[in-house]
């Protein structure tokens, strides 16, 4: 939903392309009408509505009672915008403007996740593209060979690999791996991610990576393409 | 009133002494030598407690030389005609010096509390006087009201308040220039203030709303001057606007209204490009749009530094990963040690700066070499070089190069170096060019480790 009309059909044309069925609402009230009869996959919600309730709004309303994946669209680009669409509930954001294709990408990301999170049973091992890691011995390979990581790195990679494709903030990753009492201390994040992407022998220069920061936010784990 | 009391008090028991000890020699001394001792007492009273005092002391003394002291003892009659003479010329003398005394003294007390005043009010003069925000006015006011006149409290009203004129204790005060009212003082003394104590209050105050009005003034200035700064950018700004950006909407225009009118007869490839045009010519535009709102901020200094200690390879990191997204090739080298420490700095706007500069260095790096971002700790900061292998720049273009809308030879807006030194600059850093040793130019920014110790 967007309260622009011609951005709303351009999008509802696009992801209809992509074969997608798609449902507009202009406004934060029939949108969350639309949510509670039509029951998406997927809802796509502008932060400012220009009307009340505005797109945060509508998210936090939305928490309440569904867990229906949300990304939210915004034209600014700070920090802030993103943290509070983070922190009202939203799976993920995108800048205005933004191609079709990385939309759809994102879309299908989010669909895989809530598949996988919908299964209940918990996996052995989690495989992404060269680097396995065996959860029950603790072990990492790249490429079929064993890479040795501290018990802290371990954790860390671990914990952004189980969530492939979501931002994770920097406070929840120091509060997963360190425990509590380390607020304020996101560098210790920075250092060992720096070191996990060196034993995953990461390569910027031919976008070959796993973790992807997110300036001010976290990190993400992605597949490289 | 009991302070008063005790002086009587202390001026009869001096009184009283000296009769005493008077009495105890009065066979040894004569009637002159009685007058001159009580004279003592009286002038010491004087000096000591003031007019009436003294006059009191002079009383008690004359009635008490006459009882105790004058033949014959223990009456108030007189006997010899010439101590009475000695008497009455006594009381005159004892009258007349008390008076004298006293006014000297109280000439010294004025003298020492208009010294007093003077020192109170040079004092607010020299602090007043460094002072450049109001906040710091009113604490620095009221801490010489405390300090120095003994004031209880004092709070700022604002301008037009209702006073309640409650209690004797209490003293409200205009702080205004001329017509032009900041507020009003109300001060509450321990005790009625005297009149002296409510003018040094009050010139203090007044005191106070001229550095007020100074400051105010200064402001204004300030202000001025930037919004002369922001005319000239915006002059710029439209200038840029009317060249730059008309280009790509040209561009889109173009290419949407011909593929919406000859669609059937273009043939494929054409249509294509049309539309591959308009994307990449819509994606530019964007990005200028962003370095004209990002170049404005910065000239504002409105830019907000959300820093933390960050890893400069990581920033290198996203730079080049987005380079291959865009390009497809692997342009850039990374080299940056392995225990480089974390630095302090805002990622995003680092981020922005890096690719800018990147940017710029890939325009000019010849397609068979790559660029390199290094990155090393020297001394008390951080080093990351970007270096191409390109022309060099000319030393007299080197500091142009890097001011908003210069136009270089490559015609291009001139807004990223401008942008990425906008932001290093915020960072307390450095931006600047050398030559790379093998030809081409190499741009270092430096980051200081100092602000490290304050996280």
């Amino acid at each position: 939903m967007d309260d622009e009309p011609q951005i709303r059909k351009l999008l509802q044309t696009g992801l209809e392309g992509y074969g997608y069925q798609v449902v507009t609402t202009g406004d934060g009230q029939s949108a969350l009408v639309a949510v509670a009869q039509q029951q998406p996959d997927v809802i796509i919600l502008d932060i400012a509505l220009g009307s009340s309730p505005d797109g945060l709004e509508v998210c936090r309303r939305l928490r309440t009672w569904s867990k229906t994946p949300i990304i939210m669209l915004s034209v600014r680009n700070d920090e802030k915008t993103k943290v509070n669409a983070l922190n009202a509930g939203a799976d993920d954001y995108m800048t205005k403007p933004f191609g079709m294709e990385e939309l759809q990408a994102r879309i299908q990301a989010i669909l895989r996740r809530s598949v996988v999170t919908d299964q209940t049973t918990p996996t052995a091992e989690i495989c992404i593209k060269g680097i396995v890691i065996d959860l029950a011995n603790r072990r990492v390979t790249l490429e079929g060979e064993e890479v040795h990581f501290t018990p802290k790195e371990y954790d860390l990679l671990c914990l952004l690999a189980k969530h492939p494709g979501t931002v994770i903030t920097h406070g929840t990753l120091l509060n997963k791996v360190w425990g509590a009492g380390y607020e304020g201390m996101e560098h210790y994040v920075r250092v060992f991610v720096n070191q996990i992407r060196r034993k995953l022998k990461e390569n910027p220069a031919r976008d070959i990576r796993y973790i992807i920061s997110e300036p001010g936010i976290g990190y993400r784990f992605v597949e490289p393409e | 009133m009991i302070l008063s009391l005790r002086r009587y008090g202390f001026a009869a028991l001096m009184a009283f002494g000296a009769t005493l000890l008077l009495w105890g020699l009065r066979d040894v001394l004569t009637t002159a030598n009685f007058s001159l001792v009580y004279l003592l007492v009286v002038l010491v009273v004087a000096v000591y407690y003031g007019t009436a005092p003294s006059l009191f002391t002079a009383l008690i003394s004359f009635l008490s030389f006459n009882f105790f002291l004058v033949k014959p003892l223990y009456t108030f009659f007189v006997a010899d005609p010439r101590d009475v003479l000695d008497l009455v010329i006594y009381l005159a003398c004892a009258a007349l010096t008390g008076q004298l005394a006293s006014y000297a003294r109280n000439q010294r007390r004025d003298a020492e509390q208009r010294a007093n005043e003077l020192n109170i009010l040079y004092e607010a003069a020299a602090a007043f006087n460094q002072l450049t925000d109001s906040e710091s006015v009113y604490r620095t006011l009221d801490h010489i009201l405390h300090e120095r006149l003994s004031v209880l409290h004092t709070e700022v009203l604002p301008p037009i308040s209702l006073l309640d004129t409650d209690g004797q204790n209490r003293l409200n005060l205009p702080l205004s220039i001329g017509a032009h009212r900041y507020g009003i003082l109300r001060i509450t003394f321990t005790r009625p203030p005297t009149s002296a104590l409510t003018r040094l209050a009050s010139i203090c105050t007044s005191q106070a709303a001229t550095v007020l009005q100074r400051i105010e003034l200064a402001h204004h200035i300030q202000e001025s001057e930037s919004l002369k700064e922001a005319d000239r950018l915006k002059t710029a700004l439209l200038h840029a606007v009317s060249h730059d950006l008309r280009t790509p909407l040209t561009i889109i225009k173009t290419s949407a209204s011909n593929l919406s009118r000859l669609d059937s007869t273009l043939p494929p490839p054409d249509r294509l490009d049309m539309l591959h045009a308009i994307e990449s010519e819509a994606d530019h535009l964007n990005k200028m749009v962003g370095n004209l709102l990002d170049i404005s901020r910065l000239q504002a200094g409105a830019l907000q530094i959300n820093g933390a200690l960050n890893s400069l390879e990581e920033v290198a990191g996203d730079v080049a990963a987005r380079t291959w997204q865009v390009t497809g090739t692997e342009r850039i080298v990374i080299n940056f040690p392995p225990d480089m420490t974390l630095v302090y700095f805002d990622y995003g706007l680092v981020l922005q700066a890096l690719s800018n500069l990147v940017e710029n260095g890939l325009r000019y790096e010849p397609s068979d070499s790559r660029l390199t971002i290094a990155g090393k700790i020297i001394g008390h900061e951080a080093q990351v070089a970007i270096v191409n292998h390109g022309p060099s720049i000319p030393a007299a273009e080197r500091d142009l190069i890097m001011e908003p809308f210069y136009h270089s030879a490559g015609g291009n807006t001139g807004l990223g170096l401008a942008i990425a030194k906008g932001i290093i600059e915020a960072h307390q850093g450095r931006l600047w060019v050398e030559d790379t040793p093998s030809g081409g130019a190499t741009f270092i920014f430096s980051l200081p480790l100092t602000n490290m110790d304050t996280e």
